[in-house]
């Protein structure tokens, strides 16, 4: 049988193609008519045309710039520690030890809590009076005084960046797993019989092997990352001083806390833009490291 | 053979170090919601409740007019209405479609193209307009509408991962059918779908898990206990000012209890499933 055209089974699409117009395509149409115009969440007149306003004052916008920020650094400090946490626990839990079982049982459990259910439990452990964390450190000795880590500006973002890191290096982590146990043993026994050392096995022929699923995990991170939203918003709300506030709550403040979707279409058009840019830079990154 | 001898040493420190790291956190969630609100809120804290307290669990789990338990129940309720929903809406409408792109390149490309550029965009790009429309058709607050916005995040999903598990059908097998006179549906219904039954429970659950998972939307588009979602009712508890840890922790040890086993059960065939998709590329 010869690959025909879709032509005669197009119909067979139809469905998906609708229910992906009526939900993506067309709310993405509409947030870019909304970016040209004033329109406000509530009003019931026609908004009118105000050209690239909207779009000039975004990049005036300081509170928006740094929102930016908040959201590029969130996803570099991040998806870099979880991917190097990943490996590295991939790379024990792939070693012939006693107990590894159970360890390896046990991997899925961070990935597997709701990203809100993560949220909260952070926000407990991190309770300036009553917090796990704080109790934890004063026992030790390690404190002689409670830390607000949720409540000052220097260590909410970096405090929010270890509970996301807790739930996903998990993901990178089953991921890179899988790929070095689907890695054939006759491979490594031909090295040994070559004379490679284990460091020279591990760069020659384990790192190659599995560098395919880290970019795999790696790109889905990134995309995760950029768009974070959730762990932020029940942990921090964006406070204190704005300084855990990423691009989507930004957006979400503009549209729906100021009633303005206009200026706030804009402004999550140019976050599309920033992530689209985010992850072009990483694919040329990639290319030229293959080269 | 010492130098070897320290190295494994180091191996199964790093080991219990690792288990440590993974159990704990959750580990302590699971202890405060059995621990009682005295024993949370003293200073050095009580590592070990001293007496077991399960009334958190109890108050979650009793249906009463406006009470706690009215709340969470029908929560439970609407994420599992909603997860459902939306993850059988997406299976329907993209199997076929991920049959046609599978067998019948040409068109393969640009949808697909169009499925990752969707995974990639924020739901704040079209949270708005969504948001227009339900208030326009009266659909807000609505747990099927809700399922409807979901399929935003699980259809592009769906329609990647099934098309790469169609792919490894050996298209012979359909080839037989066709001497054997078989229309297209009986292709899809006889020959592709029962080998596809295992791919497609992998896809189901984690669209599942996903679902189970989302806060954004929810948060927006529900208001009331006939569609507000677990996610957005334990976060509204713990955003309140009072201090009953125990409730809350033991709010988000019952929302994790459905994730968590499934995961911990088919956890092979959940990372196969992720892996299967992207790595052939």
């Amino acid at each position: 049988m010869s690959r025909k055209r879709t032509g005669n089974y197009f119909y067979m699409i139809i469905p998906m193609i609708l229910i992906m117009g009526i939900i993506i395509g067309w709310p993405l149409v509409q947030t870019v008519i909304f970016s040209f115009t004033n329109s406000g969440l509530l009003d019931t007149e026609p908004a009118s045309f105000v050209g690239l306003k909207n779009f000039i004052s975004a990049f005036k916008n300081s509170g928006f710039l740094s929102s930016l920020k908040v959201s590029g650094l969130f996803a570099l400090v991040v998806v870099t520690s979880e991917v190097i946490i990943g490996t590295a626990v991939a790379l024990l839990l792939n070693e012939p030890l006693k107990g590894v079982r159970l360890v390896r049982a046990f991997l899925i459990l961070p990935w597997a809590v709701p990203t809100v259910v993560n949220a909260i439990m952070w926000r407990l452990i991190y309770n300036p009076e009553y917090g796990a964390l704080n109790s934890l450190l004063y026992q030790l000795g390690l404190i002689d005084k409670y830390v607000s880590w949720l409540g000052s500006a220097d260590k909410a973002l970096g405090s929010i960046m270890f509970a996301d890191v807790w739930k996903n290096f998990s993901l990178v982590a089953m991921i890179v797993l899988a790929s070095l146990q689907s890695l054939p043993e006759q491979q490594i026994e031909a090295a040994k019989i070559d004379g490679a050392n284990g460091w020279q096995r591990f760069i020659y022929i384990t790192m190659p092997y599995i560098i395919p699923s880290l970019q795999v995990a790696m790109v889905l991170r990134i995309i995760e990352a950029v768009k974070v939203f959730d762990i932020i918003y029940v942990m921090t709300k964006g406070g204190p001083a704005n300084k855990t506030r990423s691009a989507s709550i930004f957006v979400y403040q503009e549209a729906f806390t100021n009633s303005r979707i206009g200026s706030g279409s804009a402004f999550a058009i140019i976050v599309v833009a920033f992530i689209i840019l985010l992850i072009l830079v990483y694919m040329r990154a990639l290319n030229r490291q293959k080269r | 053979m010492k130098k070897l001898r320290f190295s494994r040493i180091l191996q199964y420190f790093a080991l219990v170090v690792l288990m440590v790291y993974i159990i704990a956190p959750f580990l302590w969630l699971v202890i405060m919601s059995i621990s009682s609100s005295t024993d949370l809120t003293s200073k050095p804290l009580h590592w070990i409740p001293r007496q077991l307290d399960i009334s958190s669990f109890k108050e979650l789990l009793t249906m009463g007019v406006n009470s706690r338990g009215e709340m969470f129940l029908n929560a439970l309720r609407n994420s599992l209405t909603t997860a459902v929903t939306a993850v059988t809406i997406s299976l329907l409408v993209t199997v076929p479609a991920a049959w046609v792109f599978s067998r019948y390149k040409g068109r393969k490309n640009l949808i697909l193209a169009a499925a990752i550029f969707t995974f990639m965009l924020p739901p704040v790009a079209y949270c708005i307009p969504l948001y227009k429309m339900l208030v326009r058709f009266n659909l807000m607050d609505n747990s099927l509408a809700l399922a409807l916005v979901y399929c935003t995040i699980i259809l592009p999903f769906c329609v990647w991962l099934i098309k790469e598990n169609i792919d490894d059908i050996p298209l012979e097998l359909e080839e037989a059918a066709i001497i054997d006179g078989a229309g297209v549906w009986d292709r899809l219904m006889k020959v592709v779908i029962p080998l596809l039954l295992p791919a497609l429970g992998t896809v189901a659950l984690m669209a599942l898990i996903m679902a189970w998972d989302e806060y954004f939307y929810a948060m927006l588009f529900t208001s009331s206990k006939s569609a507000m979602t677990l996610p957005v009712v334990i976060s509204n508890l713990a955003s309140g000012r009072q201090s009953n840890y125990n409730l809350i922790a033991a709010g988000g040890v019952l929302a994790s209890a459905p994730p968590v086993i499934i995961g911990m059960i088919c956890q092979k065939a959940l990372v196969k499933g992720l892996v299967s998709g992207g790595v052939k590329e």
